[in-house]
């Protein structure tokens, strides 16, 4: 038996109305939207947007303004490298997965941008001050996860977001391990909100969402085929087709389309609530564990993820000796190199993060197998 | 109309206000090429108002009467 938790990665399993939207997508929506007037294509051109209502409703976006991409990675260097191709200064928050930091980072490399990053402190105050430090007359953006991907960690945002709005500065949010657990929308400051549909919104692998309030042009990083002026080389402007090159995952849209439905019938809330009480039981059984090192600070607030270290054990390796044992989780850096230094560890974490289909007795069960595998006395030979 | 999305906007846009409606392939040579219109069976010029009120952009607009 499996026993997953590993979701900040990936969500599994999948709710039925996921895998049926999946069966249904291949089934009926086998052409290729907005491209030709034939039933099939409409059918489909039609379904694609009707995905993309939806998730522009559950994000507090508009339907012509939500682009679907390959997964997160793609929607954040679409907004970074989109927003920030004329230059100037780039904040990202000590806080960011690398699919944030390498491409600002690669950008600064060449010299294209400046590049500052904002350390993420426990204290909310201090963070903010340090923030507002760092903004210059030519900053043009600012990248900041909504939840970081290490410890879920939940930096102050809202803060940063509303000191964007003050200052007219793009504020790109990466809402990979919030969406789907905390109350995002576009209204909340966020200009431009990148997610996958993967992890919290429960679709398929290889599906992403950018979605923009409008308000600054994302230029398209990547140029093609839209099924609109076709004679014309020139790259539309227009949202979502611009960042749409190429035939778009119409089966991903939809089972993003139904993984948004199983949370709104569901209840954002109860899927939190949820979480956090197997993150609280995990954490409740892993403190008696002797060496344990919980990432988690009072003065801080997280979304239901907990990483975690014994003392004088590898992390890759009980992960390793974890995993025969059944259980799915994540060790190492996370590809998150900023938040691994901010947090100062060597060797990384081990990071447990549950999903609405988790349980409390399996997060017990993983606690004790941790204990037995201590007591067993292996880790004191090896390590 | 510049996209197939914004050619559902308009479509739902005038459908739910009593306009007649319904999008389909360009079939003309026009100047766009590729692309997507919006037939407006009934009061085109009202239509287009609304349209124009939403923000939804258009690229030409045929006049047919009515």
């Amino acid at each position: 038996m499996l026993i997953n938790f590993d979701n900040a990665a990936t969500t599994f399993p999948k709710p039925p109305a996921v895998k049926r939207a999946a069966a249904e997508a291949i089934e009926l929506f086998g052409g290729n939207a907005g491209r030709g007037g034939h039933k099939l294509a409409m059918r489909t051109s039609s379904a694609l947007y009707s995905a993309r209502e939806t998730a522009a409703d559950f994000f507090g976006g508009t339907p012509e303004n939500t682009v679907f991409t390959l997964n997160c990675t793609y929607a954040l260097n679409m907004a970074i490298q989109g927003i920030m191709a004329d230059g100037g200064h780039l904040i990202i928050s000590g806080l960011e997965h690398n699919s944030a930091a390498r491409p600002a980072a690669e950008l600064a490399r060449k010299g294209r941008i400046t590049l500052s990053v904002a350390p993420i402190y426990p204290d909310k105050e201090r963070t903010v001050k340090s923030f507002r430090a760092l903004i210059r007359r030519d900053t043009r953006a600012v990248v900041c996860t909504l939840a970081g991907n290490v410890t879920g960690q939940i930096p102050p945002w809202k803060e940063f977001a509303e000191i964007c709005r003050e200052k007219g500065i793009c504020f790109i949010a990466d809402g990979a391990q919030a969406c789907g657990v905390s109350d995002i929308r576009l209204g909340d400051g966020i200009n431009i909100l990148c997610t996958a549909g993967h992890k919290g919104l429960y679709g398929i692998t290889g599906t992403g969402l950018l979605l923009s309030d409008g308000k600054f042009r994302i230029k398209p990083v990547i140029q093609g085929g839209t099924g609109s002026a076709s004679q014309s080389l020139v790259q539309p402007e227009l949202l979502p087709e611009s960042l749409e090159s190429g035939t778009p995952c119409i089966i991903g849209a939809m089972t993003v389309k139904a993984g948004i439905g199983f949370i709104n019938s569901t209840g954002r809330e109860n899927i939190l609530a949820h979480e956090e009480k197997v993150c609280s039981r995990f954490i409740r059984e892993l403190s008696s564990v002797p060496g344990a090192v919980i990432y988690r600070d009072p003065a801080a607030e997280y979304v239901p993820i907990v990483s975690f270290n014994i003392e004088g054990v590898q992390p890759e390796a009980l992960a390793d000796d974890i995993a025969e044992k059944g259980f799915c989780l994540r060790a190492g850096f996370h590809c998150a190199a900023l938040a691994h230094a901010q947090l100062g560890t060597k060797s990384g974490t081990i990071r447990f993060a549950p999903s609405f289909f988790s349980r409390e007795d399996h997060a017990a069960a993983l606690a004790n197998t941790i204990k037995n595998l201590l007591n067993s006395g292996k880790y004191q030979k090896n390590y | 109309m510049p996209s197939y999305t914004y050619a559902v906007k308009g479509e739902k846009l005038l459908s739910s206000r009593g306009y007649p409606c319904k999008i389909k392939r360009n079939v003309s040579a026009s100047p766009e090429s590729c692309g997507y219109s919006l037939y407006v069976y009934k009061n085109g010029k009202d239509a287009l108002k609304v349209l124009d009120s939403y923000k939804v952009p258009y690229t030409r607009f045929y006049w047919g009467g009515g």
